[in-house]
């Protein structure tokens, strides 16, 4: 036990000996490696938010008067909030130490479902987004039981269900986008407002709230986030380890499925890849709030300021007028800097 | 010895595929033992204590708690029992505090029903765990606050020995409780280990550790090749005979010199 955790505190500064200026002979000195550790455990603690910080400071000094206003901050919080739904969702699994790469599929399915549900089979509106939201949940058990019962990878068991899920996707629609024929009864649920506040940000905060309650105030999050750290010595505490995994599917898969019927009422039809782009998004925003506060650690907090943080730079590279591609260069930059600043929280944060 | 016997092995064998780790060991701990498990690496203790944690079925023989017999797997059957294991490592969960490791899988929640629903009673957690810690005279700083990857790794194997002693009220073992400490944190544990045997709990401790198992343990059992090779009290024997016992020089067993005699 004790080897195994002093074992990155004393050999991770090593691996780079020669960068520093104060080294002799390839070695650094004691202070030198220690500023070093200091360093990058700031940068695994507080990355993202440098990042955001950074970003809202340039875009606000090159578009004072159209970034830097309160309009705009309302825009991309209103804009961001299924996403942070979604993302919130992927952090449970994340948390456990699992991966679920079908969320975005189980969106875009869900959104196409729901508006098929009520535009050509007539179900009432609470029905219609009853079962599509029970579908998400079921497709993530499927996802646990698939990952933890079985024993499959779940990168490649979600990547497996998250394909069947598009090939349903298919059958269903033809590949064709659905019209809602509705009223405005079920747009109203994403783009209404109550007392000036959007639905979409009060739904985000109530799911955000609900989360983080269930991992930091019940035993069922104790757990997941036990078997995220260790699965044995969890398991040998007595703790249901493949119960946990599969609650941590569901509630990743149930997020997606809210997102998708979210997006839908947003949209006001069933557009068959709307929400493939999530998966991305989401595992962006997940990794960069693991490195904001917590070094390394997932949790929704910083999923919440990681999902800031994309939208905050795709809004500013459009407000300066950027051409299109940038948004994707900027997307894939932001992951890979994400998975970096997380890997560096969780290697020099413990000790 | 006058105490009562807590828990009998009988003829106990256990092979994994052709190797046959424990061959007809039988085995008497008293109440208030504390036994010294000791022998070379693949003599026998880990599987020994294995099986007395539940996480191994014997298969052939018979255990029998307080007079009854039991079988002890799964771990949490042996746990239900009574029975705590404490690892060398994997015990505990890095990023958290010292008082959610004690209650680890056993969290103080409101509710019933789905883990889901029930609400985790972190207060009453910490003020349960540090009483706990207390009344064993542990002074850790930071019980509710402090992740157990902050503390020393002294301080870590007194929260995991800890943890068992509460939970565990009849048997606690010990997986080489001492190996990888310094001096000093090795001497905290071994007090603590000879607290808890004040306190009349029975204990199993692998250690390779002699120097340890002397000042603690009032019992030295020796396993070489599967079998039990001696079973000494430790006032009895001393250090010379018990590492003649561990490598083979000396055997004491028997049925295994009879076997031998009939062999040449």
């Amino acid at each position: 036990m004790q080897a195994d955790h002093s074992l990155p505190e004393t050999s991770a500064p090593a691996e780079v000996p020669r960068a520093l200026p104060s080294t002799q002979a390839g070695y650094p000195s004691p202070g030198a490696r220690e500023r070093r550790a200091m360093l990058m455990r700031l940068l695994g603690t507080y990355g993202t938010i440098i990042v955001l910080g950074s970003m809202l400071l340039i875009f606000s000094v090159l578009q004072p008067g159209t970034f830097a206003t309160i309009g705009n901050f309302r825009n991309i919080i209103n804009d961001m909030a299924i996403g942070t739904i979604v993302a919130a969702g992927l952090t449970v699994p994340l948390v456990a130490g699992d991966f679920d790469l079908s969320i975005g599929y189980v969106a875009s399915f869900c959104g196409l479902l729901v508006v098929g549900l009520l535009s050509f089979s007539g179900l009432s509106i609470p029905l219609a987004i009853v079962l599509v939201v029970g579908l998400g949940t079921l497709i993530g058990i499927v996802n646990g039981i698939v990952v933890s019962k079985i024993g499959v990878n779940a990168f490649i068991a979600t990547l497996g269900t998250g394909t069947i899920v598009v090939g349903l996707n298919y059958a269903y629609s033809g590949g064709i986008p659905l019209q809602l024929t509705q009223s405005r009864e079920f747009t109203n649920i994403a783009i209404g407002r109550i007392a000036g506040v959007p639905h979409l940000v009060i739904i985000m905060a109530v799911v955000l709230a609900l989360l983080w309650v269930i991992l930091n105030r019940t035993v069922q999050g104790q757990h997941i986030k036990a078997i995220g750290v260790s699965p044995e010595s969890a398991r040998r505490a007595g703790v249901a380890v493949d119960r946990s995994r599969i609650v941590a599917f569901a509630i990743a898969s149930t997020c997606a499925a809210i997102g998708g019927v979210l997006m839908a009422s947003n949209l006001g039809s069933g557009q068959v890849t709307a929400g493939d782009g999530f998966m991305l998004t989401s595992f962006s925003a997940a990794f960069l709030g693991s490195a904001a506060l917590r070094e390394g650690q997932f949790h929704i907090l910083g999923t919440l300021i990681g999902v800031l943080t994309v939208a905050v730079g795709n809004n500013g590279l459009a407000m300066i007028g950027a051409p299109i591609f940038t948004q994707f260069l900027f997307t894939g930059c932001l992951l890979v800097v994400a998975v970096a600043l997380g890997g560096i929280g969780r290697r020099y944060g413990r000790g | 010895m006058a105490q009562s016997t807590l828990l009998s092995l009988r003829h106990i064998c256990r092979s994994f595929g052709g190797i046959q780790a424990l061959d007809d060991v039988s085995l008497d701990i008293a109440k208030g033992d504390i036994v010294g498990l000791v022998g070379d690496n693949g003599a026998g203790k880990s599987t020994l204590i294995k099986i007395l944690a539940g996480a191994h079925d014997p298969t052939s023989g018979e255990v029998i708690l307080e007079g009854q017999p039991r079988r002890l797997s799964p771990p949490a059957e042996a746990q239900r029992l009574g029975i705590e294991t404490v690892y060398q490592d994997l015990s505990l969960i890095g990023t958290f505090t010292a008082a959610e490791n004690f209650f680890l899988g056993r969290e103080l929640a409101l509710g019933r029903g789905p883990a889901l629903l029930r609400w985790i009673r972190l207060k009453s957690m910490g003020d349960t765990a540090i009483k706990g810690l207390d009344e064993l005279h542990i002074d850790i700083p930071g019980v509710r606050s402090k992740t157990v990857e902050r503390m020393s790794g002294g301080q870590r194997q007194l929260v995991a020995i800890a943890r068992g002693a509460f939970w565990g009220h009849k048997l606690l073992l010990l997986d080489e409780p001492t190996a990888a400490l310094g001096v000093r944190e090795s001497r905290e544990v071994l007090d603590l280990i000879r607290r808890l045997g004040a306190k009349g709990l029975t204990i199993v401790m692998v250690t390779h550790n002699l120097d340890h198992l002397w000042q603690v343990c009032n019992r030295v059992v020796v396993m070489r090749r599967g079998r039990k090779a001696a079973d000494l009290p430790s006032a009895a024997t001393n250090m010379e005979e018990v590492v003649a016992y561990i490598t083979g020089a000396k055997e004491a067993m028997p049925a295994r010199a009879t076997a031998l005699e009939a062999g040449a």
